[in-house]
């Protein structure tokens, strides 16, 4: 039982290649992979078909180490890996990463996460729709920037 | 990252994951309902129905309430408000780490004084 996947789109200001590199490139994802009260990240990444990562939040309340395994690389267009960490309970996850050139220089980035657990009620979809219409939205303000 | 309870969330899981017992949610959405109502339209005996009822219970998903000799259920969405919320944190964590993404690049296309760079 998973959750309907979580489907996230949006601009970024650089070309696929350079976003396509920053997910795999260990100092790069250090810095962007530090959320919040997260001090940096230690990444170790083995970045080929079947290759594995490691990222590890060093936060002050302990740390929160995510892993997974690259399962398809297409630069610049496809990142497929797995992702499993606290948040997911252990649970292997699946994320597809999708890069399109975007007006000048730029990209649309489309990041679907599957296998979450969560399914919900049927009244709760609405949630998910109100969600992803906010998203539409928020895409478009950029876009008329 | 907001922690919920493992325990809780895995028993909201675990209770939604059965295509009866979400059944009986989506009929209890209309207002509580007596068990033999609720069993009414399922092809399974009472027997059945009552062992989804309690693990809906457990779960807190449905609470249970005792008028004279009738047992009536009524839904409890607190849990699935949860688990919800549960989800949406990852959709806040992507959204985050993408903000983070883009400011990364847009601050190295400018180190580098690239035409276009915001």
């Amino acid at each position: 039982m998973s959750s309907p996947p979580l489907r996230i789109v949006r601009v970024l200001s650089a070309p696929p290649e350079e976003i396509f590199d920053a997910w795999l490139d260990a100092a790069s994802l250090a810095v962007w992979m530090a959320p919040g009260d997260v001090e940096r990240s230690t990444v170790e990444v083995d970045p080929r078909v079947g290759g594995r990562f490691r990222i590890v939040m060093k936060a002050p309340r302990g740390d929160h180490e995510h892993t997974g395994e690259y399962l398809v690389l297409e630069r610049p267009r496809r990142l497929v890996f797995t992702w499993t960490s606290e948040a997911t309970h252990g649970r292997s996850t699946t994320v597809s990463i999708e890069l399109r050139p975007h007006g000048k220089g730029e990209t649309e980035l489309t990041l679907v996460h599957e296998g979450l657990p969560a399914e919900t009620a049927e009244d709760h979809r609405s949630g998910w729709g109100d969600i992803l219409r906010k998203q539409d939205a928020h895409v478009g303000e950029r876009r008329g920037r | 990252m907001v922690e919920y309870s493992e325990a809780r969330l895995s028993r909201t899981f675990a209770a939604l994951a059965d295509p009866t017992r979400r059944a009986i949610l989506a009929r209890l959405k209309q207002g509580s309902l007596t068990v033999g109502e609720i069993a009414e339209p399922f092809a399974i005996s009472l027997n059945a129905v009552s062992k989804h009822l309690k693990l809906l219970e457990r779960a807190q998903l449905l609470r249970r309430e005792v008028r004279g000799r009738e047992h009536y259920c009524s839904l409890d969405a607190a849990p699935i408000g949860v688990a919800e919320q549960w989800a949406n944190g990852y959709r806040e964590f992507w959204e985050t780490r993408l903000d983070a993404l883009d400011q990364l690049v847009t601050a190295r296309r400018k180190a580098r004084g690239d035409k276009g760079a915001r």
